[in-house]
């Protein structure tokens, strides 16, 4: 590939300044608006124990008894009555001692040594528990709506953490849609930079093999007319007799995001996105999901330096994990296209050797429950499809019902504990956490912490503090760490 | 390797299950000294000699043990047997603080007295004026506005920009005021004229533009009023449009008191503003249909952020919860509990107007009665406020930044009072009518001068001339539309938008003019070129163009069939290349090439096919600063 277009006149100048003046002018520009870092000396960040972030995303409610917690197992035996049903997936060993997951989950059975199992998440309820409320809740640490726009973790980290490679978007998203779905104006209200701004909003990849397109030149241009076009830009410039003004912080900012811009389109990098590069065999192993393909990518931007990179199954209402019948078919299907691609990263990552400085979480908004929606007394709508108080057929079989009071959150790398296994379900319904709760503030917490960004970082918008997690509140499980 | 070292936490880790929240400074302590200390230690009054204005203060006036919390000084006052010594004293409060409230003190002191970073009792606060005042304007010719800004900036010891030549003008006023950049035609008939009013014709022409000037300010009031085409809300039907009423108000130039009583005590056309968002599931009280009303009204007509005071009693200002909770329960059929930070207080709300000088609400009044009597109130001829901040938001838009920069918050001082409150009373005499509003402002020299080149770290009291605006999203889109000669005509089946909007103007089908952007739906690239999604109200758009901005503008497939388009367009019209390049920088740029430009362009023409070639040269012209920036 030929990457000579690129042009080399403009001096190169670190994306840590540009994002810096980037600030400082909007500081100036929208002073009623703008957010503003308060008190950046009081704050103290930890040493970082990762540089990046990959938070693979269960979207729709991943039941932990059918994946990373199981029950007591019952087989589909039409009669049963419902209540008598946690699991519908055997459990098998894994590679920690006394540690078992769900059937159907082989490969990350073998990987579980390499990382941090809590089983005890909650989540509050809120109202209904939809999923696209408490996917936002997740994201942003806030429950919606809000006043302002709040950030996505995503977003935060792009904004206190930067990017760890000038040409390299900071936060990138792979393989959510955002158009002709149900639900994607809630889902885009959490998609995004919020009041930080576009520059830290989400890189959108939704389509992982369609990735390179969207770094590479429109359609129907080569690199050649590419390059040509842009240096063209650039004699104009120096030609245009109204350059006087070009000292303005607003225009040296434009040409400032241009360049960038260029950089990103023109560097090498972006083969990261080109998965048609990726070795055969890896691609098999990846599989053709759009889920593995995404997994691969995030892999491969990493290697190039990404600083957050969220993969989801993606969110479509009643599609994927938001099982409402069949959830044991579902979870069937399920199982199989998340467990390989999630093994296969955690090992390419550790076989680079960038697993310790990688943090992986997997999560999801909240769990399942056959019978019991939310905590006991909620008043959560019954949405289930499948309404029978025996099993008369198999889409009666499975987890079905919203459930918050208890939920399991893996995490690979960057300074977890390895093999290790926090919190505690109840062993009969409903599964609530009975050891060690760990709500969203401190799961956040712990996340910033790993990543070396203080929970409390504070930015002052509208003239009202806003916290990288609520109130500056969350805490950081230290357990989890090594 | 740090830890995370909060003294709570160690205390929950060491003895599980007794995790006792840290102290909240904000909300649990301010409170209590701003009620009971802080008249007479705070502020500019540090009675005794002790203000508690900052937490050095506290600390270093010996009051405090850390390590002994509960025998500070402090502490010990509050508790005192001694009524001489009580603190606060008897003849400000009866009994001594509550035991839980001093225990609060105690257990904050022992946490080390934590304290919101850069938080003060003792800000300078500025009192803005509610009433109209009209000010002295200097004496002298011409437009009043003039006689005050050059009044202010000589007193000032600041140079008056340079005044702005013909062709930058038109470009300027143009896009300002209808959103659109002259044409070649308009710009070339602009030059010939040389009569000494020409300018001042061309403001109110502009300005009679009607359906061009509401295209273009619908952008605006659509953000400021919320008001989406389609997002959150509106799949549950939680969520109501008032396109219709409102492109109604712009395209007749509705007098603005008559605007806002329509918003605030609506027709069903207009209700959409003050029902908010029913938001699915349950909101936490700051977001209920209530509080969003008692936000929603005060932030867009009065300047005043009551979202921190519709949690709590405001720390930044002298919002109190009762006074959210007061315009909320104007709006609401139900009776009001306050909720102070999501927990019930057990105090019902009672519909109450925020400024109780200039009347009152009746709360035994019936909803539609309560809201017009509100909306007599936001209107009332002794409540400059309303005028204030709107005339601050149009100034905003034509000047780059307000007289008060913060534009949602009117309690803040302005660069010059005067100037501000002289176009609030001439808003009023001017009965109301916004668009001899922007015509005075569009009509005086400052307006007329070039754009100052901004600075980092300006202050709210700076003011040096127009500040350089970027076009908003809709004004690249249409801008770039009319440039190419590609601007869209609707398809056969009206969209609901296109429709409502062909009502209020008073047509039964659509009047022929090319669709503009503000009337499109929301898309990937008017979003990522920053035009919100209208789930808040949003008074100011970010300024700077970001990276992932710029690489929509690179290489984003909706920009990429624009210039497809537009090159085909300009193909079309059969002109020669040079001919081309010329009508491309007057139509963009207002001016013509100089030789270097156009050999650069020409060549870049020549490369590939012709529809390559041209669509490649309006790629260079439409991202450079030149178009981007309103200059």
């Amino acid at each position: 590939m030929n990457d000579s277009w690129i042009d080399p006149t403009r001096p190169e100048q670190s994306r840590r300044e540009f994002l810096r003046r980037l600030a400082a002018g909007s500081a100036l520009t929208f002073a009623g608006g703008a957010p503003r870092l308060l008190a950046e000396d009081e704050v103290k960040h930890p040493a970082a124990r990762a540089d990046s972030c990959i938070l693979l995303w269960m979207a729709g409610g991943m039941a932990s008894a059918e994946t990373f917690d199981p029950k007591a197992y019952l087989p589909f035996e039409v009669g049963t009555p419902v209540e008598k049903i946690i699991s519908t997936f055997p459990a098998i060993d894994t590679s920690v001692d006394g540690l078992k997951i769900s059937a159907g989950l082989p490969e990350i059975a073998k990987i579980m040594d390499r990382g941090t199992l809590i089983r005890s998440h909650v989540q509050p309820d809120l109202g209904s528990i939809l999923h696209s409320r408490h996917q936002y809740h997740w994201h942003t640490g806030y429950v919606p709506p809000q006043t302002v726009a709040a950030p996505h973790i995503g977003a935060w980290m792009a904004k206190v953490l930067g990017p760890r490679n000038e040409v390299m978007p900071a936060f990138i998203n792979i393989g959510q849609r955002l158009e002709g779905i149900g639900e994607s104006e809630e889902i885009k209200a959490f998609t995004t930079g919020g009041f930080f701004g576009s520059e830290f909003s989400p890189f959108n990849l939704p389509y992982p093999e369609k990735a390179a397109e969207a770094v590479k030149p429109p359609e129907g241009m080569g690199p050649d007319r590419f390059g040509r076009r842009y240096r063209a830009l650039k004699q104009m410039l120096e030609h245009s007799p109204k350059g006087e003004g070009l000292s303005d912080f607003h225009q040296e900012s434009m040409l400032r995001s241009l360049d960038a811009a260029h950089r990103l389109l023109g560097s090498p990098k972006r083969k990261a996105c080109d998965l048609a590069d990726e070795d055969p065999v890896s691609l098999k192993v990846y599989g053709d999901s759009r889920f593995g393909r995404g997994c691969l990518l995030a892999r491969r931007l990493v290697e190039e330096g990404a600083r957050f990179v969220e993969v989801t199954t993606e969110y479509v209402p009643f599609v994927h994990w938001d099982t409402h019948e069949n959830g044991h078919k579902t979870y069937e299907r399920l199982h199989a296209e998340v467990d390989r691609p999630i093994a296969r990263l955690i090992r390419d990552l550790e076989e680079r050797g960038m697993l310790d400085r990688t943090l992986v979480i997997i999560a999801s908004e909240f769990s399942r429950d056959m019978m019991i929606e939310g905590v006991p007394g909620s008043n959560a709508k019954d949405q289930s499809r499948a309404k029978t108080d025996v099993i008369k057929e198999m889409k009666h079989y499975g987890l079905h019902r919203h459930f918050t009071g208890g939920s399991s959150v893996a995490m690979f790398g960057g300074g977890m504990k390895k093999g290790f296994v926090h919190g505690r379900t109840a062993d009969e319904r409903p599964c609530l956490a009975v050891e060690n709760p760990v709500t969203i503030e401190d799961l956040h917490a712990s996340i910033y912490t790993a990543m070396g960004m203080s929970p409390k970082t504070v930015f002052d918008i509208e003239r009202r503090p806003f916290y990288a997690t609520k109130d500056g509140k969350g805490k950081a499980v230290m357990d989890l760490f090594a | 390797m740090p830890r995370i070292p909060t003294p709570i936490w160690l205390l929950a880790a060491a003895a599980p299950g007794l995790a006792v929240a840290e102290v909240d400074f904000a909300h649990e302590i301010v409170p209590i000294l701003r009620e009971n200390c802080i008249e007479c230690h705070g502020g500019d009054k540090s009675k005794g000699g002790f203000s508690m204005n900052d937490r050095d203060m506290v600390l270093n006036a010996g009051v405090v043990d850390l390590a002994r919390p509960e025998k500070s000084w402090l502490v010990e006052l509050l508790r005192s047997e001694f009524e001489d010594e009580r603190m606060p004293p008897p003849d400000t409060r009866e009994d001594p603080l509550p035991e839980e409230q001093i225990k609060l003190i105690e257990r904050w002191i022992g946490e080390g007295l934590p304290w919101e970073p850069g938080f003060t009792f003792g800000e300078d606060r500025y009192e803005a004026p509610l009433k109209p005042r009209r000010p002295d304007v200097p004496a002298g010719e011409g437009n009043p506005i003039d006689r005050l800004v050059d009044a202010w900036l000589e007193e000032n010891g600041i140079e008056r920009p340079e005044p702005l030549d013909d062709a930058m003008f038109l470009r300027r006023v143009s896009l300002d005021l209808i959103g659109l950049p002259p044409t070649p035609d308009e710009l070339s008939a602009f030059l010939a004229d040389e009569s000494p009013d020409k300018r001042s014709r061309v403001i109110a022409g502009l300005l009679a533009r009607d359906a061009d000037y509401a295209d273009h300010w619908l952008t605006f009031w659509n953000d400021l009023l919320r008001n989406a085409y389609d997002g959150t809300g509106f799949i549950t039907g939680g969520r109501k449009r008032i396109t219709g009423w409102l492109y109604g108000a712009l395209h007749e130039n509705l007098p603005y008191d008559e605007f806002v009583r329509q918003l605030v005590a609506p027709t069903k056309e207009a209700e959409g503003f003050i029902e908010g968002i029913q938001w699915r599931g349950e909101v936490n009280a700051s977001q209920t249909r209530a509080i969003q009303f008692s936000q929603n009204v005060s932030q867009v007509f009065l300047g005043i952020n009551m979202k921190c005071a519709s949690c709590h009693d405001s720390f930044t200002d002298q919002w109190k919860l009762r006074d959210a909770y007061g315009l909320a329960a104007i709006y609401s059929d139900e009776p009001l509990e306050l909720n102070r930070c999501d927990k019930p207080t057990g105090e019902k709300a009672l519909a109450a107007w925020i400024y109780p000088e200039l009347g009152e609400v009746d709360p035994q009044a019936p909803r539609a009665k309560r809201l017009e009597q509100l909306a007599g109130l936001i209107t009332h001829p002794e409540n400059g406020r309303t005028a204030r901040t709107i005339v601050n938001r149009l100034w905003q838009r034509l000047m780059g930044e307000g007289i008060i920069k913060s534009v949602d918050m009117l309690d803040t001082e302005p660069w010059d009072a005067d100037l501000l409150d002289h176009l609030a009373t001439e808003l009023v005499e001017k009965d109301y009518d916004l668009k001899a509003m922007i015509g005075l402002i569009a009509n005086s020299r400052i307006y007329q001068s070039r754009s100052v080149i901004a600075d980092e770290g300006s202050s709210s009291k700076e003011f040096h001339g127009p500040v350089m605006k970027r076009l908003t999203a809709e004004q690249f889109i249409d801008s770039v539309r009319q440039v190419t000669g590609s601007r869209p005509q609707p398809g056969k089946k009206l969209s609901p938008t296109l429709e409502a909007v062909a009502k209020a103007q008073g047509l039964n089908a659509w009047d022929g003019r090319p669709v503009r952007a503000a009337l499109q739906e929301l898309d990937p690239f008017q979003a990522a070129l920053g035009r919100p999604n209208r789930d808040q109200v949003v008074s100011m758009r970010p300024d700077l163009v970001s990276t992932l901005e710029a690489i929509h503008l690179a290489n984003g497939p909706e920009f990429a069939s624009m210039l497809r388009e537009g090159a085909i367009a300009l193909l079309a019209s059969n002109r020669s290349a040079d001919e081309l390049v010329d009508q491309v920088y007057l139509a963009a740029l207002s001016r013509r090439p100089d030789a270097g430009e156009r050999s650069i362009a020409m060549e870049l023409i020549s490369q590939g096919t012709p529809e390559e070639g041209i669509a490649d040269f309006l790629w260079t012209i439409f991202v450079q600063p030149e178009f981007f920036y309103i200059r």
